[in-house]
């Protein structure tokens, strides 16, 4: 199903779309765009090329409470924080975060335990994608044409959204999206015409250029791997990383997290907060030992996780090329250009 | 000035190729090619030929002092420094971190320094604003005369006129917006604790989590561990990722400071680090 708006009507869709569930899409915040709970249909502003937070946080909030607790009382007195399964939709994501939750689907629910937390909101969630502004050149930070995910692939979806002129064409592309779409007054139907532009700029998506070279993933499996040894080579590649978190809270597909009993006041909870492999309490153990004390190791980790040994383990590279990582690393650390120079040593 | 950045860029590749080359240091941190123009990246020579990356532009905002004390004790190290960067290295051998005699210091007089993320042009307004380093063995250009255009602390105007409550809620809103990368700690020369007092469980000293109170207990005591040590370099602030005006405390420490002690963070090598010298004169107002 094709349907189209105005994009002057953007705050009647969001209204639309409030009466549906939780409505999260971009909002235009002091520090940039971030995905946030729409309470003023108005706050929805589709002027954003990406978020600096990732919309995992959606699905995996960088707190999340298990158990609430007051100390001094019996622990039959603390209370289970219970999955969200509130129906939510997600609007606005572009295509290569949408790409994203199908590689954490893989941690959270995909193999071994399942996160119910994880699972509930992702189940409850109606994803709306939209393509990228395909006359626009790419930001020079993002690659993920390198990863084969176009600037407007629908695949992940449940509505997928393509901008023409000033209006907004909207697709279905699964049954919970047909049906979210049908439920929305205020779309017009969409010509035969609109149709076409829609699938040309599809197409036009996996032709977009971004930077790099595309890659085979096996053959940076096994250079990693055949690295890792390679001391003078992971030195030089993190001489300027300050071994921070940024790269990790923004990134879609990073999703190491810390169980923390926080109490303040009497009152506490235990919930994850996330943690990044950067940092270097991350790997201290209990008896004190830390088996990566050098930025180079933490870095080394990075990489070869995301591009190594997930790649082992899973069969996909746990990166979409979103770019967010070199966008707000304050050194301009680029992951991918490391990637690049490891395959040429 | 002067002496055009692509100048400088050529003179800091002719003294890294020298030192290297003579044996006189091991390493070199400068900056060097980032993924474009526009973000050039903190780089280190290590051989003769490593020298042709390096690279000096407009872009060139990273403060070096931050690596030096990633290297053991010992090692010979040359570093280019601007106004600011110069600071830090003093304050840094001041806390007897680094040794004077184990550093070749490369002065770089700059202005017109951007901001990668924002293009704004790096002055008093978020720095010390200083054009001239205030401590090097090797000057890579001239001197600059006169006086910043904006002067460190008159961006504190406004926020000095707010009084105690509505300082106490600029600062939850600002900070209410960290993620705790902590990337403002890792860009920071003077923050070399090992480890971080955040970072410490027993006792803990704030939560992990990025709400209210652990964001303030991490955020006012690093600014308060700061207070007479800040050289006003500004790069916390440009690591942040959502923006928090760091700086904006950390000058008012430092304007304080001075005005209470006489000196400011970095500025000579003969001074000691202001609040670990004890002087019969020091006013007691800090008391009050």
């Amino acid at each position: 199903m094709l349907k189209k708006i105005a994009i002057h009507q953007l705050p009647d869709l969001a209204s639309g779309l409030m009466g549906k569930g939780t409505l999260v899409a971009p909002v235009r915040q002091d520090a940039g765009f971030q995905f946030r709970e729409i309470t003023d249909a108005k706050q929805v502003d589709l002027n954003y090329h990406n978020t600096v937070i990732s919309p995992k946080s959606v699905f995996f909030p960088q707190t999340e409470d298990f158990v609430r607790y007051r100390t001094g009382r019996p622990m039959l007195e603390a209370e289970t924080v219970e999955p969200e399964g509130k129906p939510l939709i997600l609007f606005g994501v572009r295509p290569c975060d949408v790409k994203s939750f199908e590689i954490m689907d893989i941690h959270f629910s995909g193999t071994g335990p399942v996160d119910p937390y994880w699972q509930a909101r992702r189940e409850a969630t109606t994803v709306i994608g939209y393509a990228f502004d395909l006359s626009a050149t790419a930001e020079p930070e993002e690659f993920y044409r390198t990863l084969g995910i176009g600037a407007a692939d629908p695949e992940g979806s449940d509505v997928f959204m393509v901008r023409r002129g000033d209006e907004l064409l909207l697709k279905s592309i699964t049954a919970r999206g047909e049906a979210l779409l049908e439920a929305i007054d205020d779309l017009a139907g969409a010509s035969a015409d609109d149709g076409k532009f829609f699938d040309d700029t599809v197409a036009a998506g996996r032709d977009f250029k971004t930077r790099f070279a595309c890659v085979d993933a096996k053959a940076v499996t096994k250079k990693l791997e055949d690295l890792f040894h390679n001391t003078e080579f992971w030195e030089k590649a993190a001489a300027a990383c300050l071994s921070c978190g940024v790269c990790t809270f923004a990134c879609p597909t990073c999703y190491c997290f810390d169980i923390c009993d926080e109490t303040l006041f009497g009152r506490g909870t235990r919930r994850r907060v996330w943690d990044a492999c950067m940092f270097t309490d991350f790997t201290l153990e209990a008896s004190g030992h830390n088996p990566r004390t050098k930025v180079y190791q933490r870095l080394r980790q990075k990489i070869g996780h995301k591009y190594s040994y997930h790649v082992r383990k899973y069969g996909v590279i746990s990166c979409v090329g979103c770019g967010r990582c070199t966008r707000y690393c304050p050194v301009s650390v680029d992951i991918f250009s490391i990637v690049e120079e490891a395959m040429k040593t | 000035m002067a002496v055009s950045f692509q100048q400088i860029e050529e003179r800091l590749r002719n003294e890294a190729r020298r030192l290297l080359e003579s044996g006189e240091v091991s390493l070199m941190l400068a900056w060097g090619k980032g993924y474009d123009e526009n973000h050039p990246m903190p780089y280190v020579a290590k051989c003769p030929s490593d020298a042709d990356g390096i690279v000096f532009n407009e872009y060139c905002t990273h403060n070096m002092a931050r690596y030096l004390v990633r290297y053991p004790r010992g090692t010979r190290i040359a570093i280019a420094v601007k106004a600011a960067d110069s600071r830090a290295v003093v304050q840094l051998i001041q806390e007897d971190k680094v040794k004077r005699h184990d550093l070749v210091i490369l002065g770089i007089p700059a202005y017109g320094i951007r901001n990668p993320k924002t293009g704004e042009v790096v002055d008093g307004r978020t720095t010390c604003g200083l054009y001239n380093p205030v401590l090097y063995d090797i000057l890579i250009g001239e001197e600059v005369h006169g006086q910043p255009a904006s002067p460190p602390y008159t961006v504190l105007a406004e926020y000095e006129a707010m009084d105690k409550e509505a300082r106490f809620a600029f600062w939850k809103k600002e900070l209410d917006r960290c993620i705790r990368c902590y990337a403002c700690r890792k860009a920071c020369p003077m923050c070399y604790c090992d480890p971080c007092f955040i970072d410490q469980s027993k006792p803990r000293w704030g939560e992990k989590s990025p709400e209210t109170a652990g964001n303030l207990m991490y955020h006012l005591t690093r600014f308060h561990h700061l207070a007479g040590r800040c050289v006003d370099c500004g790069e916390c602030s440009r690591a942040c990722p959502v923006d928090i005006p760091l700086y904006l405390f950390h000058k008012k420490v430092a304007k304080d400071c001075e005005a209470m002690f006489g000196q400011a963070a970095g500025m000579s090598i003969e001074d000691k680090p202001v609040l670990v010298h004890f002087r019969a004169e020091d006013t007691d107002n800090i008391l009050k």
